[in-house]
């Protein structure tokens, strides 16, 4: 009885704490993502702040990630993703495709 | 923001299961929606069924719909549509309007599922039928598999229709094989309609920020009053 009740407090204080996931930002300047590699933890739902540093909007796209997000000028927006298997996946700004380029590596 | 999603399954979803009695007029058989909603997205959008089957009342029924919609923030999306019919006794011409708005309630990927709503008003062009639909839409990443469903409640009205409440429920099994072309499978149920059957779509990058989505299925009916086969189609211009 008293391990169950130290088991439920335990699952009461740990589930906020598990339920956030790690924050990692990246920022739009001159249409290009910067840093334009992020590396993030495999298996594991990261939250990505996209801040947009220029005036026009730009759209942070990727097929293998399965998100595309439109970020309005001088705003930021938030993208969930993963929990991935470790691997490349590459993402791109739909404005300005040739410049905007980035990858996020799942380790 | 969780117990906001959580709140509107809650109360839509028995409400839903308490009318499954009673099914959805018309044909089932559709686009299955997705919950989300890009900001600044304009498009243009054609999509179709025809169905075949044995009885004349259903063989050769043909629905189009031509819709121009639009994004108005991140999260609200509206479409208006004319809707066409044609059947083997009748050509095709306009018989209803549409107006339908998405709502986008959750982020993708923040929760264990992603969520949204679809409103729907539609009025018969020369009858007195008003139709309103609210539809739950959700959707679920497995890897590279996406699930998708929609849990519609209709109500219609007007002097020439009985008003009754309706439902349907619709749900797509995708596989992410490629963004030029990934299979699915769909399965329908609504008034007259248990269907089941193969779904491709794709989409083509046609430069700048202009895209064409397709989506072509072949849904057979899994019952006597299902009609046969509905060919189902649809081809989206994002600009």
């Amino acid at each position: 009885m008293h391990k169950r009740k130290i088991l439920l407090l335990w699952i009461l204080f740990a589930l906020p704490a598990t339920a956030k996931p790690p924050v990692f930002e990246i920022e739009i300047r001159n249409h290009l993502f910067e840093p334009s590699e992020l590396i993030v933890p495999a298996n594991t739902k990261i939250k990505l702040i996209v801040y947009n540093r220029d005036k026009t909007p730009e759209e942070f796209e990727s097929y293998e990630l399965n998100r595309e997000k439109v970020i309005m000028g001088t705003r930021k927006a938030v993208v969930f993703i993963g929990p991935l298997k470790p691997g490349n996946y590459p993402f791109f700004g739909e404005f300005n495709p040739k410049t905007a380029q980035g990858t996020i590596v799942a380790r | 923001m969780l117990n906001r999603p959580l709140l509107i399954a809650g109360c839509i979803i028995p409400a839903l299961l308490m009318n499954m009695q009673a099914f959805a007029d018309g044909a089932v058989v559709d686009k299955i929606y997705n919950p989300y909603v890009e900001t600044l997205e304009r498009e243009i959008e054609y999509r179709f069924i025809v169905q075949n089957d044995d009885s004349d009342s259903l063989d050769g029924v043909q629905l189009h719909r031509l819709g121009l919609g639009l994004s108005w923030t991140d999260r609200w999306f509206s479409e208006v549509y004319l809707i066409g019919e044609r059947t083997n006794s009748d050509s095709l011409s306009v018989e209803a309007y549409e107006l339908e708005t998405k709502w986008q309630i959750t982020e993708q990927g923040e929760f264990w599922a992603d969520w949204g709503l679809l409103f729907e008003l539609e009025a018969e062009r020369d009858k007195s039928i008003w139709e309103y639909g609210t539809t739950l839409l959700t959707s679920k990443e497995w890897g590279r598999w996406v699930t998708t469903a929609n849990l519609g409640l209709i109500y219609e009205w007007g002097s020439d229709i009985a008003n009754e409440w309706e439902t349907t429920l619709s749900v797509q099994g995708r596989y992410r094989l490629s963004e030029a072309f990934e299979p699915a499978l769909e399965f329908y149920t609504g008034q007259d309609t248990k269907a089941l059957g193969p779904v491709f779509t794709g989409l083509i990058r046609t430069g700048g920020r202009t895209k064409l989505r397709w989506e072509v299925g072949l849904i057979f009916g899994l019952d006597t009053a299902s009609p046969d086969q509905t060919f189902r189609g649809l081809l989206e211009f994002e600009f």
